[in-house]
């Protein structure tokens, strides 16, 4: 009989097999001499096999049979594993001393909680315990304790997971739905008392829901962002007369972002701000201090001023920014969408139509249409911004920026009398900064605009018989504000702060080098000084609670009778 | 008027093929480990993001992954803390906003630098703001400002 498994065996045999003999010995003794023979033989054989076993185990390994390879694989791999085991355990137990020791320099233990550490694991988590309690006390003592993971090196801190900033990202509420996705929002809504020119400057109460601005944004990948803004304005749209709204809703932006790479990325054609000036991209509430937006952005600069526009931007070098636009032009129309023809033309001579360019409200009406092609003229506008915080000047942040397009003049355009107007050209330039003085609260904003007609007798306004609404050769702004950054402390839970602030804007729509039809006889509105005086409050950087009051200077015989006192909440998630 | 767009141009497009950096991505972690602490042998996994480094079996610092909210994506940065608690080094590693980008610059980060778990850590104050970028420079300043008062040293 093979012997290669029993082999093994076997040495429990011998024993087993001499208890046999004197159980068999109680049974009948006729067969006991029989019992007796085969025991001995099965003995005899017994150790002959395990003899042979022996010899088995000091000869070298026997070739092939799939059973005594795989046996002895078996033996190979368990000796190797223990050998691993101990080596693991002795490296373990060099790091734990090299630890302890470092552990021992850094920030030597009381005595009591050494021989803690030398315990085996199951005392480990009791040593831990008494080590916080250790170290917390070395903490209240009042020494600069090292952070946790220098000093306790065997600690485990798994399961302190990073700080991650909770995604409030719907409406600064809750978390988004959907991974990429967040929906911002803005608004502003102001009361007060303001002087009404047309009641001859009577003083009324009132109050705006100036403006709500969703924002959706939306990472479809990391590379492509879209980015949309839906506005409802003076509180949105209705007809019925019980509803008496009568403010607008809008696509103020729609747009995706390709990010290409930091000096170039691309974004596609879509609904975006014109890149002039600071306040007409960032035209948030907490991002000015007055109630109202800085008066060159009113008329000079038609805030806000979007189009259908494509654009690049990116980094030139160390805090120069850049973008480069195309754009719908300008349009010199200013009468009512509705009467546009379907032509896509002014309406035809001799019903008239308002201009879009005038010396009293600048560019206000001038913005071209978003919608449904219905653009007056094909002209293309290009504007370029770039923005710089010189490394140098910590706290200083500027800009410079221009727009060109070769013709505000919309298709079929007339003077009154008949005379068709031709094209115009139109540039706008701009510079502005806003410096921060570091580790003060001082800070300074100052802006300066041109605008400049290349045509002005093309222009509606100089045609329209108006004679007081005339526009010059340029037009021209500029303001200089003051703010003093004050903390207040933390109130309800939240750091606040109090901005006083002053601005004096001057503005001139009406300058000379008028040409047109029209006779020529300003009133003198066109030349206009605000100033601004007012508080700004912010509870916390998203939210603001305004207060200014408004002069209003120009040089009309009858006053500008514009002066307000008001009062703003706002707020930006 | 349109010359200055033609110079603009060419100018930003020499720039771009000469030192490409693409965007979004800007840092791999891999990266700012070595940029954090170029002398390290090793970083060993210490939970959440967070990796002690080591040459050897001297301990250098530890270095954190965190990401803030910029305007409404998220922001991917890194800081590296040495023994003491102190902040080495701030890298952003990912930037995915349109806008606000400013808080990339070097001068900016460079601000963080020395902070530790008692420094204010207070825009307007310690931390420049950046006008176009409120609310980047906000967050990012509260996220080191959190993790010095987690990781970084508790002294009083």
């Amino acid at each position: 009989m093979s012997c290669y498994r029993r082999c093994v065996l076997l040495p429990t045999r011998p024993s087993a097999d001499l208890a046999l003999p004197a159980g068999a010995r109680r049974a009948a003794p006729h067969s006991t001499a029989i019992l007796a023979a085969l025991t001995a033989t099965a003995l005899g054989a017994g150790l002959a096999q395990a003899q042979d076993a022996g010899q088995e185990r000091d000869k070298p390994a026997p070739p092939a049979s799939g059973q005594a390879a795989l046996l002895k694989k078996l033996e190979q791999m368990e000796q190797r594993v223990r050998l691993l085991e101990s080596r693991l355990k002795e490296k373990d137990a060099g790091e734990l001393a090299r630890a302890h020791a470092q552990a021992a320099v850094a920030a030597p233990p009381p005595a009591d909680a050494r021989p803690a550490r030398d315990q085996p694991a199951k005392g480990q988590k009791d040593a831990e315990k008494k080590d916080a309690k250790q170290s917390n006390d070395r903490k209240e003592a009042g020494g600069a304790a090292k952070p946790d993971w220098a000093v306790l090196a065997t600690r485990d801190i798994t399961g302190k997971t990073a700080p991650t900033n909770p995604p409030n990202s719907i409406i600064g509420l809750t978390s988004s739905p959907v991974t990429g996705l967040s929906i911002g929002a803005y608004g502003e809504m102001m009361f007060g008392a303001m002087q009404n020119p047309a009641a001859g400057g009577q003083w009324q109460n009132g109050a705006d829901i100036r403006r709500m601005v969703l924002l959706p944004t939306y990472a479809i990948t990391d590379n492509i962002i879209f980015n949309a803004e839906i506005e409802w304005e003076h509180g949105g749209g209705a007809f019925d007369p019980d509803d008496k709204l009568h403010g607008e809703i809008d696509i103020e932006q729609l747009w995706i972002d390709f990010k290409i790479m930091d000096q170039f990325n691309w974004r596609a054609p879509g609904i975006d701000l014109i890149p002039i000036g600071y306040i007409n991209e960032h035209h948030e509430p907490t991002a000015f201090y007055s109630v109202l937006r800085p008066e060159l952005y009113n008329g000079l600069i038609p805030s806000t001023w979007m189009a259908p526009a494509t654009s690049i931007y990116g980094r030139i070098a160390e805090g120069l920014y850049y973008t480069i636009q195309a754009s719908s032009s300008l349009e010199d129309f200013g009468s009512d969408f509705s009467l546009r023809t379907d032509a896509n033309t002014v309406p035809p001579f001799p019903t008239g139509y308002a201009p879009g360019i005038d010396g009293h409200n600048g560019l206000g009406f001038a913005r071209p249409p978003i919608g449904d092609f219905r653009q007056l003229n094909n002209d293309i506008a290009v504007a370029g911004e770039l923005s710089y915080s010189p490394p140098a000047l910590p706290g200083f942040n500027g800009s410079v920026s221009a727009y060109f397009t070769p013709n505000t003049t919309p298709r079929g355009a007339y003077a009154d009398n008949g005379t068709p107007l031709g094209r115009s050209s139109l540039t706008m330039f701009d510079a502005e900064f806003r410096y921060r003085l570091p580790n003060t609260g001082f800070e300074a904003r100052g802006e300066y605009v041109l605008v400049d007609f290349g045509n002005p007798a093309n222009l509606r306004a100089n045609n329209d018989s108006d004679p007081t609404n005339n526009v010059g050769k340029t037009m021209y702004g500029y303001s200089g504000e003051l703010a003093y950054h004050l903390p207040l402390g933390n109130i309800l839970s939240s750091d606040w702060e109090l901005v006083p602030f002053y601005r004096y804007t001057f503005q001139n729509a009406q300058t000379g080098g008028f040409a047109g039809t029209d006779l020529n006889m300003p009133t003198g509105a066109g030349q206009t000084q605000f100033h601004n005086v007012g508080i700004a409050v912010f509870p916390s950087p998203q939210l603001v609670l305004k207060a200014t009051w408004q002069k209003v200077i120009n040089r009309d015989p009858a006053g500008a009778n514009s002066d307000s006192v008001l009062g703003g909440v706002g707020f930006f998630f | 008027m349109t010359s200055w767009v033609r110079l603009t141009l060419p100018a930003a497009l020499a720039a771009s093929i000469s030192s490409p950096s693409y965007a979004v991505q800007y840092l791999t972690i891999d990266a700012a480990k070595k940029l954090a602490f170029p002398s390290a042998s090793r970083f060993v996994e210490n939970g959440g993001l967070t990796w002690k480094a080591q040459a050897g079996d001297r301990l250098l610092g530890l270095f954190v992954v965190d990401h803030v909210i910029g305007k409404h994506l998220y922001i991917d940065y890194a800081v590296a803390l040495d023994t003491s608690g102190r902040v080495m080094r701030v890298d952003i590693l990912q930037y995915r906003e349109s806008y606000g980008g400013e808080v990339r610059e070097p001068g900016w980060l460079a601000q963080f630098v020395g902070k530790t778990s008692s420094s204010p850590l207070k825009v307007g104050s310690d931390i420049r703001n950046i006008s176009g970028a409120t609310l980047s420079s906000l967050h990012i300043t509260e996220g080191v400002k959190r993790i010095l008062a987690t990781y970084g040293s508790h002294s009083r």
